[in-house]
Order: structure tokens, then C-alpha cells, then sequence
């Protein structure tokens, strides 16, 4: 008599209580899986092909010569002079530049075996001193 | 009167203590999808890229269907959505993805910080031909304070 009552009191319905937990099991491993391709880094508008050559007086160019070494030679205008700095010295070297000159763009040339932190660098330290004319060229020697 | 009264105290008793749980597993599932359908694996991406530092990195708010993203390694070989793209095909690449972005497009250069630069300039040219103008240099944010304990 027991066992007969036992029997009728098995359920005839599919367990769905351990659908939760395995749903979330599954939700936790995509979440730590996930990768979201973030959109960050130094922004910069490149010259259109059909502009062609804009000349530019020297006395308005800051030459920027970015060695393979990562030392950068700073060339003002047309003066002859050569000063050999480092990259996290580019920014306030600029805001001195631009406050003699409002009109100066940075022509930044950097040699083709030169690493491209280097580069980074500079377009860094111009950006963060706030330089907006910034002209990126490939040294021709 | 007295019968009255335990009828209302066993119809009380019959209501469920058990918080309701049958709308988890539909959430979690909810989630689960959402999760699933955004998720994207890095293909095959042969060398792991270490991309340079800059304390001027910005996020940009540009919608993600009008970014390209150009990845560029050490030896110079250029990925474009995960293709093995020759250089001089950077253009012939791009320029249809720039007109299907109604001219919005903004590439993002995703290149390893040992990279010569003369890599970095040819893509450069390329896209200035295909007219893609708008590009940004994929950086990491370079925390200030952490460079000057060095």
C-alpha cells in the first residue's frame, strides 16, 4: 500500500529548475569572453590626394626630424640651427613656438626605418600641447 | 460564524510563500542572446600586436559601422578585416567600404608600436587615394602619474 502511494506522486513534468543555472553559466562565459573592439587613439585628417602641393612660408613651419633612434631634431623656419631633444620635450617646445607664432604648423618627418612609437610620440605631445596643423611626412634623405 | 472563519484561514494558507522563479531562466536567456549576438572572436591573427602609448588618447564617438579598422605588424603585413591585404591594394580595399559609408568612414591604424614608419606612411598614401581622409592611430592610454614614479 506504501509503495503504491510513492508512485502516484511522481510528477510527470520536465525539470526546468536547472535551466536557469545553465543558462547562467552559459551568460557568465560569454561575458567574460567578450571583447568589445574599442574606438580610441590619436585622430588626424590626412591631405587629399587632389590638393597637390600648398606652399607655405619656412618662417611658419616647425620642422619636427624623427631619427631611427627615437631623438628628435627641432629645425625653426628658416634658421640654420639643430636642437637635438627628446619626444616628451615636442609640447612645450611648441607652446613656446605658437605663442611666438599663431600661424605655425609642425611638419613632423620621420625617417622610414624609424619605429612608429616614435612617431606616436611626438603626434602625442603635439596633440596634448594642443597643435591642430600637424603635417605627416616620410623623410627623403 | 465559527466555520465561517476557518474557511478564510485555509484559503490564506494556500497562497505560495516561494518567491516566482519560473521568469529567470527567460531573462538569463534574454541576456544570454544579447551576450552572443554581440560577442566576436579575434580570428586568426597570427602575432599579437603591442600598440603604443599616448597621454592625448581620445575615444571616439563615431558610429561602429563607420570604422575600418587596418591592422598593421611588425613585418609590415597589412590586415584588413582580418584578410592578408597586399599595400598596394589598400585602396582598391577601402575606397568601397568609404562610399558605403556615405563618405563617413574613419580608419582606424592599429599598428605595432616597432613598426618602421615607412609602412605606416605607404598606408597612409593609400588611403589619402581612396579619399578616406579621416584616420586614427589606435593608442592606449599612457597614465601620466605611472610614467613619472619610473
Amino acid at each position: 500500500m506504501a509503495l503504491m502511494k510513492k508512485k502516484s506522486r511522481v510528477s510527470g513534468a520536465i525539470p526546468t529548475s536547472s535551466m536557469a543555472d545553465i543558462a547562467f553559466l552559459l551568460l557568465v562565459f560569454f561575458l567574460v569572453t567578450t571583447v568589445f573592439e574599442e574606438a580610441k587613439g590619436l585622430p588626424i585628417v590626412l591631405p587629399e590626394k587632389s590638393d597637390g602641393e600648398v606652399a607655405v612660408a619656412q618662417k611658419n613651419v616647425l620642422h619636427l626630424v624623427i631619427r631611427p633612434d627615437g631623438i628628435v631634431e627641432v629645425k625653426r623656419g628658416e634658421s640654420p640651427s639643430v636642437q637635438q631633444v627628446r619626444p616628451n620635450e615636442i609640447g612645450a617646445i611648441w607652446r613656446i613656438e605658437v605663442q611666438k607664432n599663431d600661424k605655425l604648423i609642425a611638419a613632423v618627418k620621420t625617417h622610414p626605418l624609424a619605429p612608429y612609437k616614435h612617431m606616436i610620440a611626438v603626434l602625442d605631445q603635439l596633440q596634448g600641447a594642443g597643435a591642430e596643423r600637424i603635417s605627416l611626412q616620410l623623410l627623403e634623405e | 460564524m465559527i466555520g465561517g472563519g476557518t474557511g478564510g484561514f485555509k484559503r490564506k494558507s494556500k497562497v505560495a510563500s516561494d518567491i516566482p522563479d519560473s521568469s529567470l531562466a527567460d531573462m538569463a536567456f534574454l541576456l544570454l542572446i544579447f551576450f552572443m549576438v554581440s560577442t566576436t572572436f579575434p580570428k586568426e591573427r597570427p602575432i599579437k600586436l603591442d600598440f603604443p602609448e599616448a597621454e592625448a588618447t581620445k575615444k571616439l564617438d563615431t558610429k561602429r559601422k563607420d570604422i575600418l579598422h587596418i591592422y598593421l605588424e611588425k613585418d609590415g603585413r597589412i590586415f584588413i578585416n582580418d584578410k592578408l591585404t597586399p599595400v598596394e591594394q589598400v585602396a582598391a580595399v577601402v575606397q568601397p567600404i568609404y562610399y558605403e559609408t556615405q563618405q563617413r568612414l574613419v580608419t582606424i591604424l592599429k599598428g605595432d608600436r616597432e613598426v618602421p614608419y615607412q609602412y605606416v606612411n605607404a598606408i597612409q598614401e593609400e588611403l589619402s587615394r581612396a579619399g578616406a581622409v579621416r584616420v586614427t592611430f589606435y593608442t592606449n592610454l599612457a597614465q601620466r602619474v605611472r610614467r613619472e614614479r619610473r
